[in-house]
């Protein structure tokens, strides 16, 4: 059998805000979407082993051998110099993991644990590998599984998924196409489309949206997002996650952070077109 | 005979072998006096200082000259006791027998109802044996729970308020503990809203056992924690392991069986014993500490016959001819503390100074080891007095007062230096094997884990599940602040500084903590 392998960028032992319960957290390498906002844009674009960056590690953690970079993550201090020094802002230090070895990496944090997400990056991108690792973790253990994706790819990439797949959270980043396109440089339809058939098979947990302003911290776009989800099923759970520069590249970096108020507006919004479980991050 | 000081004496006129000596007189009267002279002390807070000194008038009881050098090295010490405590240092009433029976010396009926059992329970702590405060007021939801239908459920939770209200504002102290759980009941329930509601700096201890703890009574009490920093989080099946069920948690997080309590805590100042050893661990733990847990025993004994054949505490005494306390589940505490700086010690000693307990695993291992070491030492010497727990002391983790300085409370990683969360657990883990006494290890949350108590309760799971006996849980925010063991509010700290009477005196033990370990106060958070 063909061993298939995942692009990992790091492991996060715990979070408590990638889904139910305290989670360790795996983000892939390498997304299709190109959002303006994107929080952690070194995540998007894979590495082409040009070895630009091997000169510039002021630590020496970079080496390279037999035409691929590789890191050294003992000498390294996360110092991002190789990522802003990277010609397609990408980064050196992604491992290349088997399903067995990210199991046997996550495998002592099990009692601390509800589940494992996987995040990015974009998930929909390594479908076959995160699957080969959900059956690993559904194999050894109680732990729950759960994807954080964009739903580009649209209901037929993730029906293999299914059967080790316990909950999704996927990104509605606008209501509306044009604010969509203008946001990702993608169509909304297949997103729309991934967020119907991952709730008729009872596995979306929650769809998510970063409030943005000039693109979604209004209550027009506010409501095309709440009317769209309430016409699929009012009980699903909406997380409005509000915009922070940190991590941000380019013009987003200045944007300002939606307030309190802001936040709480677009909530009742939401509440008010029949949403019942309509949540915020801090 | 030689005259003998102690290294840190409670009172400057303490004397060992003969008591207050014409000598010392001028000395035991300006104490008196700055006690009735300080404006930062309420008159009951004077009246039970200057007891205290009379009592501290005596001799200590008699000891051989090896046990009595440990005392003066300060290695081993007596913490704020006196020399000659003529009661027991906890005690752990039966009051559900005070409730179905009545008493006799109280003059109190069998409860009928939830106002008569409240009433009740307040009257017995007004007249508890040991110390001015009730460090153990019952397990509260069990001794409730039977009378909380006797009342509409609003009166019933306003009767349970001005209950709670009362606990604090009569016995105001952090060391006065009530006992949750492990069973969920309206009681409980109850309770832990009320509490959540006042913000009293009553101790609480939730009883937690996953199997039997239903999980939303388990998340309410996580909602509290990260409210107002209690419930602690106690291993119960790990200590049914080692107590059976009769087990209850008094003061700081202090374990003793029910109906028994405690006679004394001598303490193992395991920095001092390290550093008096010298370099060589495997002396420390083959050598030192055997010669030590010799001594340590006859105080132990020798301090808790006292309490039996001098005072004679248990005659005459309605707590124990009614039924509630029993001479035979008594025991006495043997406790550490500085542990992180022993095991720094030995490190430091053989040029390997960063290798340091909660970093380095050869750290942690020599950290654990020496636990077990005490434990055997403990084992190997048995005190008759101590019946409550098979003759032998209670091993007990010591979280420190005012007065230590550069030692870490018990058995923890000095506070501000913990590894992350995961590592941090794993390494108290292990130290908490044997500490059946009590132990505890803080762990502090930021806001994300307000709105997901569950991910909160996973790495409680986990962490009894690696072996932590107990767990305090708190977020950065709160205003309640764990000191070592017991709470006190930042408001309280506060006006402490600025020298204001308070009610609760466990603020100033707090205020010098927070003063010699700022730490305490700007805990590093951890991110979640």
């Amino acid at each position: 059998m063909e061993t298939t392998f995942g692009m990992i960028n790091h492991v996060l032992p715990r979070s408590f805000v990638d889904g139910p319960g305290n989670r360790a957290v795996v983000f892939v390498q390498g997304c299709n979407f190109h959002c303006l906002y994107c929080h952690n844009p070194f995540t998007i674009n894979f590495c082409s082993d040009c070895g630009i960056c091997v000169q510039a590690c002021p630590q020496g953690a970079l080496r390279m051998e037999n035409g691929r970079v590789t890191w050294d993550r003992n000498r390294c201090v996360e110092c991002d110099t190789c990522i802003k020094t990277c010609p397609s802002f990408s980064s050196p230090r992604v491992s290349r993991y088997t399903p067995q070895a990210l199991w046997a990496e996550l495998a002592p944090l099990q009692a601390f644990i509800s589940g494992v997400s996987i995040s990015g990056g974009e998930v929909s991108l390594q479908l076959p590998f995160i699957t080969a690792f959900f059956e690993q973790v559904k194999w050894h253990s109680r732990l729950t599984t759960l994807i954080e994706t964009n739903g580009y790819a649209g209901p037929q990439a993730y029906l293999p998924l299914l059967p080790v797949l316990d909950m999704a959270m996927v990104d509605l980043k606008a209501g509306d196409d044009q604010t969509h396109e203008r946001l990702t440089g993608k169509p909304l339809a297949p997103v729309l489309e991934t967020i119907q058939f991952l709730h008729a098979q009872g596995k979306l947990y929650a769809v998510q949206q970063v409030i943005a302003p000039g693109f979604t911290e209004d209550k027009d776009s506010m409501l095309q997002t709440a009317q769209l989800l309430a016409g699929i099923d009012p009980g699903i759970r909406l997380r409005l996650l509000r915009f922070r520069p940190h991590g941000t590249s380019g013009a987003a970096a200045e944007w300002p952070s939606p307030s309190d108020e802001s936040m709480e507006n677009l909530m009742d919004v939401a509440r008010a077109c029949g949403l019942t479980q309509v949540e915020r991050s801090l | 005979m030689e005259k003998k000081t102690l290294a840190v004496p409670f009172h400057e006129f303490e004397n060992f072998t003969e008591g207050l000596t014409p000598g010392m007189a001028a000395m035991f009267k300006q104490s008196v006096a700055d006690t009735i002279h300080d404006r930062s002390l309420i008159y009951e807070q004077k009246r039970d200082a200057l007891a205290g000194m009379a009592a501290a008038a005596l001799p200590y009881p008699p000891m051989s000259d090896e046990a009595a050098e440990l005392l003066e090295s300060g290695i081993l010490c007596i913490l704020g006791e006196g020399p000659a405590h003529f009661y027991p240092r906890y005690a752990a009433p039966d009051y559900a027998r005070l409730l179905q029976n009545g008493s006799a010396f109280l003059e109190l009926k069998p409860a009928g109802d939830l106002m008569e059992a409240t009433a009740s329970l307040l009257t017995a702590y007004k007249y508890f044996p040991c110390e001015a405060l009730p460090v153990f007021i019952g397990r509260l939801d069990e001794l409730l729970e039977p009378y909380i239908d006797s009342l509409p459920e609003d009166l019933a939770r306003k009767v349970l308020r001005s209950f709670w209200l009362l606990v604090d504002r009569l016995n105001p102290s952090g060391f006065v503990h009530a006992d949750l759980g492990p069973a969920e009941s309206k009681a409980g329930r109850m309770l832990l809203e009320v509490d959540r509601e006042l913000q009293t700096i009553t101790n609480l201890t939730l009883r937690y056992d996953p199997q039997v703890t239903p999980r939303q009574f388990a998340l309410q009490a996580v909602g509290n924690a990260l409210e107002v920093t209690k419930p602690y989080f106690l291993n119960h099946p790990a200590m049914l392991k080692d107590w059976g069920e009769d087990y209850v948690i008094a003061s700081c997080y202090n374990a003793m069986r029910l109906r028994g309590g405690i006679y004394t805590l001598v303490r193992l100042n395991l920095k001092r014993a390290a550093e008096y050893s010298g370099d060589d661990p495997e002396r420390f733990l083959d050598e030192t500490l055997p010669r030590i847990g010799k001594y340590w025993a006859e105080i132990i004994e020798s301090r808790s016959r006292y309490i039996i054949e001098d005072a004679r505490w248990f005659e005459d005494n309605f707590w124990v001819d009614e039924g509630y306390l029993q001479q035979d589940k008594f025991s006495a505490y043997a406790g550490v503390f500085a542990l992180a700086e022993a095991a720094n010690h030995f490190s430091q000693a053989n040029g390997k100074a960063e290798a340091r307990y909660g970093w380095d695993a050869g750290a942690n291992a020599l950290a654990a080891r020496i636990t077990d070491r005490v434990h055997e030492i403990l084992e190997a010497n048995p005190i008759p007095a101590c019946a409550g727990t098979g003759g032998r002391a209670c091993f007990h983790a010591q979280v420190g007062i005012t007065s230590d300085l550069d030692t870490t409370p018990a058995v923890r990683v000095p506070s501000g230096q913990e590894p992350e969360l995961y590592q941090h657990i794993l390494t108290e883990a292990p130290t908490h094997r044997w500490i059946m006494g009590g132990v505890s290890t803080i762990l502090e949350f930021d806001q994300t884990a307000a709105a997901n108590p569950a991910a909160v309760l996973d790495i409680i799971d986990g962490a009894h599940h690696a072996g932590i006996r107990n767990l305090s849980i708190g977020s950065a925010t709160s205003e309640f602040v764990r000191v070592t063991g017991y709470l006190v509010r930042r408001a309280d700290l506060e006006a402490h500084q600025a020298e204001k009477a308070l009610r609760h005196s466990s603020a100033a033990l707090g205020a010098g903590v927070m003063e010699n370990n700022p730490n305490h106060l700007h805990r590093i958070t951890r991110k979640v």
